[in-house]
C-alpha cells in the first residue's frame, strides 16, 4: 500500500511538519522476499508477543539469548521509581556471554576483524578461542596488576583498535565499570570523565592512524591526568597499549611509576585465566558519558543483565544478526552505538564484527566498499552524516564493487528521504532492507525502528515503537497527541524497558528531573504507567504509527502551536554573510504564545541598521516560512559568553522579557550584558513593546532557556 | 538527551584538533583550543556556530599565511577549512552554499 499524505497547514502558513523536517509522508519499500525468508523475525506472531498485555513478561524472550548462571526471580521491581529493576534475582557475567559460550562451541569461528586504516596493512582477523585468551590475559593483568574488583572504575580513552573490546571485555569479566571516552577527544574531556566517575586507572594507547597520520594519542593521557587532578581525583596508573608492539609511538614521555606499556606487563600474565565473576543482573556493566554539557559531565549508567538482554535482542530481530554473518557497524565504540551493536549485541549473538580504525573517506570514498567486498560484510551499520559524506565524494563507488548487502542500519539522526533513497539504491543496490532507528545514549538499543521482514519502510520516518516500547506524543499540557493529527509533540515512552539507563552516574535527582519529571502523573505511586520517560526529541506521528523524529524539544520556541528549531532559525539567520553569529530566544506573547526575537552579531567592518535587520528576517522568512519571521532582529556588538565560548541563551532571552537575567558574574564578558539590556529594552520601551509581567512558570522557562 | 548525535560533536572536536594544529600565532591556537572545549561541551544544536566561527578562524588564518607568502602553512590550513567546510555540510551544521 502506497501513502502519501500531505503535511497539514492552514492556508498561507507553513505547516508545522513543513518548518520542523521539510519532508512529507514517504511512500513504503517492502522487503526483497529473499530477506524475508531468512529472516530471524518473519513471523509476525512476534508482534503479539510483545503486545501491551503482555509486558513486562515478553522480555523473557530477549533474556533467553543470554546465559545466566541463576535465573531471576522478578522480571521487573518498580518499587522505586524510576529506578527500575529488570530480572531481579539473576546472576550472569557479561564477558562469559560475549566470549567464552561461543569460544566452547565454536572456537574458531571470527569474532573480530580489524580492519587498519591504511591500506597496505593486512586486516586481523580474531577468533573466539583467541578473543577468549587475550580477555583472560588482560582480565588477569588488571586484577593481579591493579588489584582492581567488581564496582570500581576505569576509565578508557581508546581508538577504534581490538584492544579496545578485549579491555572492556576483561573489565566486564571482572565486574569492573568501564568508561569508555571516545578516543577523538581531548585529554580535558577525558579528565573530566575521570573525575567524575572516580577512576584511579586510565587505560590509553600511544597513537593510531587516522587519515593516513600515525595521530599521537598518549600525549592525552598526560592532559587528561592533570585535568582530573584539578578537579581532585588521583590517577594511579596509566596503562598503555602499544598500536605496534615494541615501537612507541608518541613523543610524550612514560611517566615512572605511573606508566606501563601493557605488552610489557602482559608477558607476566601469559596464559592465566580468570573466572568470570558472577554479576547481579543489576549491577552496573558500564558509564558512558553524553556530551553536550557544559556543567557536571552526565554519566549514563547501565545494567549488565537488562542491557546485555536488551541489545542481544534488538541485534537479533532489528539487526538480523544471524552467526554466520559478517557484520559491519562503521560508529565508534566511544559511542553507545559502538558499545550495543559493535560489541556487547554482536558478540554475544556469537556473529563476526568488523572494527575498522580509520576515517570512512580514507584513502577515497571506495574504501568502505572495497572492505565490504574483501570480508563479504553483510550487514552494514552507519550514520546519515557517514552516509551524505560518502555519497558526497564517490556517488558512483558502490556500485564498483562486488559486495551484497542484505541489511542495512541508519543511526544517530533523521535521514532525509533523497539520502534514504541513495542508500538503498547505490550502497545496498536495491537488494538491502533499511532499518532506520531512533534512540539515544540513555536508552542502551533502539526505541523506534521497523522489523525489517515485517515492517514495510518509509524513508524519513524511523517505524513504531520496537518490541515491548510503547511511545507517545504529549503536548506540553501532557495530552496524548492522537497518531495522524500531523501535530508534533514531545516522545515519550511509556514504560520501562531492559535497555533503559540506571540512573546518572552520582547524580540521581538529576536523573529523575531530568526524564521522569515533566510527565509524572504522581511522584508516590509505584505504577510504571505513571512514570513516562521523556526522551528530549520531538515528533510526529503518522496515522501508521511511524514515528518521524524532529530534533531536540528543548531547543524549540512554540510560537502559536508552530514548533520552531532555534538551531534552523539561527542557521537561516548565519546565512546573510555579514552575520558572524545568531542566538534566537523565545518572548512571551499573550496572542501566539511565544514568538521569536534573535540576537545577531556582524562580522567586523560590517555596520548594524535597518537594512541589515531586514536582511537578517527576510532569510529567516525564506528558509523557514512567514511564521518563523521574528518580531526582532537586534544587532548586538558581541554575546553573552561562557569561558568556554557558549552564548547565554538565558541572558538574552531574560533581557527580552524583561526578567532578571541572574549572576552573570561567571561570562567571559559580563559587561555586555548591561550594554545590551540598555539597547534592547530602551527601544522596546520607545516603541511600546514591554511584556507584562511573566509568570513563575514563565520565568522558570526563560531561565532555563537554551541550558542542557 | 536527544538522539545519538553524540558522533558529531566527537567528530567535530578531532577536526578542530586538527585546526589548532596548523595555527601559526599563540592567539589563533587558544582560538582553536576554546572552539573545541565549546564542541566537547556545548548542546549538539549548538555545533553549527562553532562550526562558523572555527571556519572563520580557518579563513582568517589562511588570509594571514597567504600575505606571509607562506603558502606551506596556507595549503594546511586550506586543507583544513575544506575538511571543516565538508563535514559541517554533511552533518546538517552548515548550509551548502
Amino acid at each position: 500500500m502506497a501513502e502519501s499524505q500531505e503535511p497539514q497547514g492552514s492556508e498561507g502558513q507553513v505547516s508545522e511538519a513543513q518548518i520542523a523536517v521539510h519532508w512529507r509522508e514517504e511512500e513504503y519499500y517492502y522487503p526483497p522476499a529473499a530477506f524475508v525468508e531468512q529472516a530471524n523475525a518473519k513471523d509476525p506472531a512476534i508482534l503479539e508477543r510483545f503486545t501491551e498485555d503482555k509486558f513486562p513478561g515478553c522480555f523473557k524472550e530477549y533474556a533467553d539469548l543470554i546465559s545466566w548462571d541463576e535465573p531471576w526471580h522478578t522480571m521487573l521491581d518498580t518499587s522505586n521509581p524510576p529506578f527500575w529493576k529488570w530480572f531481579v534475582g539473576g546472576r550472569l557475567n557479561a564477558s562469559y556471554n560475549c566470549v567464552d559460550r561461543h569460544a566452547e562451541a565454536n572456537p574458531d569461528k571470527t569474532a573480530i576483524i580489524f580492519v587498519p586504516e591504511l591500506e597496505s596493512d593486512d586486516h586481523l582477523e580474531i577468533t573466539y578461542a583467541e578473543l577468549r585468551r587475550q580477555v583472560n590475559e588482560f582480565a588477569a593483568l588488571l586484577r593481579d596488576f591493579l588489584g582492581l574488583s567488581s564496582g570500581d572504575r576505569v576509565t578508557l580513552h581508546m581508538p577504534m583498535v581490538p584492544e579496545l573490546p578485549v579491555t572492556m571485555l576483561a573489565c566486564a569479566r571482572l565486574g569492573v565499570i568501564h568508561s569508555q571516552v571516545f578516543g577523538g577527544f581531548s585529554g580535558t574531556a577525558c579528565g573530566h570523565r575521570i573525575a567524575d566517575s572516580g577512576s584511579r586507572v586510565l587505560i590509553t594507547m600511544d597513537g593510531y592512524y587516522r587519515g593516513g597520520q600515525l595521530a599521537d594519542h598518549k600525549v592525552k593521557a598526560d592532559e587528561a591526568v592533570a585535568a582530573a587532578r584539578q578537579e581532585g581525583q588521583e590517577v594511579d596508573k596509566v596503562l598503555v597499549w602499544r598500536r605496534r608492539a615494541g615501537q612507541y609511538a608518541s613523543k610524550t614521555p612514560m611517566a615512572g611509576g605511573r606508566d606501563f606499556f601493557v605488552d610489557d606487563l602482559l608477558s607476566e600474565h601469559s596464559g592465566k585465566t580468570v573466572e568470570p565473576v558472577s554479576m547481579s543482573a543489576e549491577a552496573p556493566l558500564f558509564l558512558m558519558y553524553t556530551s553536550g554539557t557544559t556543567g557536571r559531565p552526565k554519566g549514563c549508567q547501565h545494567s549488565t543483565g537488562g542491557y546485555l538482554a536488551y541489545v542481544a535482542g534488538t541485534s537479533k530481530y532489528y539487526q538480523d544478526i544471524h552467526p554466520g554473518d559478517v557484520y559491519w557497524c562503521m560508529a565508534d565504540i566511544g559511542w553507545i552505538t559502538g558499545h550495543s551493536y559493535i560489541v556487547y549485541g554482536p558478540l554475544a549473538l556469537g556473529t563476526t564484527t568488523v572494527i575498522y580504525e580509520g576515517v570512512p573517506n580514507y584513502p577515497d570514498g571506495g574504501r568502505p566498499w572495497r572492505i565490504a567486498e574483501k570480508l563479504g560484510v553483510n550487514i552494514f551499520h552507519t550514520s546519515p552524516t557517514a552516509i551524505r559524506m560518502l555519497r558526497k565524494v564517490g556517488p558512483e563507488e558502490p556500485k564498483k564493487y562486488d559486495y551484497h548487502f542484505k541489511h542495512m542500519t541508519t543511526v544517530g539522526e533523521p535521514i532525509e528521504p533523497e539520502v534514504w533513497r541513495w542508500y538503498h539504491s547505490e550502497v545496498g543496490k536495491g537488494e538491502a532492507v533499511i532499518v532506520d532507528t531512533w534512540w539515544q545514549t540513555e536508552n542502551g538499543g533502539f526505541l523506534g525502528s521497523t522489523l525489517p521482514a515485517l515492517q514495510p519502510m518509509k524513508p524519513g520516518s524511523c517505524g513504531p515503537g520496537v518490541l515491548g516500547v510503547y511511545p507517545v506524543i504529549y503536548d506540553e499540557d501532557k495530552k496524548e497527541i492522537p497518531a495522524g493529527s500531523g501535530k508534533a509533540g514531545n516522545i515519550c515512552i511509556r514504560n520501562p524497558w531492559p535497555g533503559i539507563f540506571q540512573t546518572i552516574w552520582g547524580q540521581p535527582e538529576r536523573f529523575v528531573q531530568t526524564y521522569y519529571a515533566k510527565y509524572n502523573k504522581n511522584p508516590d505511586s509505584k505504577d510504571w504507567r505513571d512514570w513516562p520517560y521523556f526522551a528530549g526529541d520531538g515528533a510526529v506521528q503518522a496515522a501508521d504509527g511511524y514515528f518521524r523524529i524532529l530534533g531536540r524539544v528543548d531547543d524549540v520556541i512554540n510560537v502559536a502551536g508552530h514548533r520552531l528549531g532555534t538551531k534552523e532559525i539561527e542557521s537561516a539567520a548565519l546565512i546573510v554573510s555579514e552575520v558572524a553569529e545568531a542566538a534566537a530566544v523565545p518572548v512571551i506573547d499573550d496572542i501566539r504564545g511565544r514568538v521569536v526575537e534573535v540576537y545577531v552579531s556582524l562580522k567586523p567592518g560590517f555596520e548594524p541598521g535597518k537594512e541589515m535587520e531586514d536582511k537578517v528576517s527576510k532569510a529567516i522568512e525564506t528558509e523557514i516560512g512567514k511564521i518563523a519571521r521574528p518580531k526582532n532582529v537586534w544587532i548586538v556588538p558581541d554575546m553573552p559568553k561562557t569561558r568556554s565560548g557558549k552564548i547565554m541563551r538565558r541572558v538574552i532571552a531574560s533581557i527580552s522579557n524583561f526578567a532578571d537575567v541572574g549572576d552573570v558574574t561567571t561570562l567571559a564578558n559580563p559587561e555586555i550584558v548591561d550594554s545590551i539590556r540598555h539597547h534592547v529594552q530602551s527601544a522596546k520601551v520607545a516603541k511600546d513593546d514591554v511584556p507584562r509581567e511573566l509568570t513563575e512558570a514563565e520565568f522558570e522557562e526563560i531561565k532555563k532557556f537554551g541550558a542542557d | 538527551m536527544g538522539m545519538t548525535r553524540q558522533y558529531v560533536a566527537g567528530e567535530l572536536s578531532v577536526l578542530l584538533a586538527r585546526l589548532q594544529a596548523v595555527t601559526t600565532t599563540e592567539t589563533a591556537r587558544r582560538d582553536a583550543w576554546s572552539l573545541r572545549r565549546a564542541a566537547e561541551t556545548e548542546p549538539i544544536p549548538a555545533l553549527g556556530p562553532v562550526t562558523v566561527r572555527a571556519l572563520k578562524l580557518t579563513e582568517g588564518l589562511c588570509w594571514e599565511s597567504l600575505n606571509r607568502g607562506d603558502t606551506v602553512a596556507f595549503t594546511r590550513q586550506a586543507a583544513v577549512c575544506a575538511e571543516l567546510h565538508e563535514f559541517g555540510v554533511c552533518a546538517g551544521l552548515l548550509k551548502e552554499t
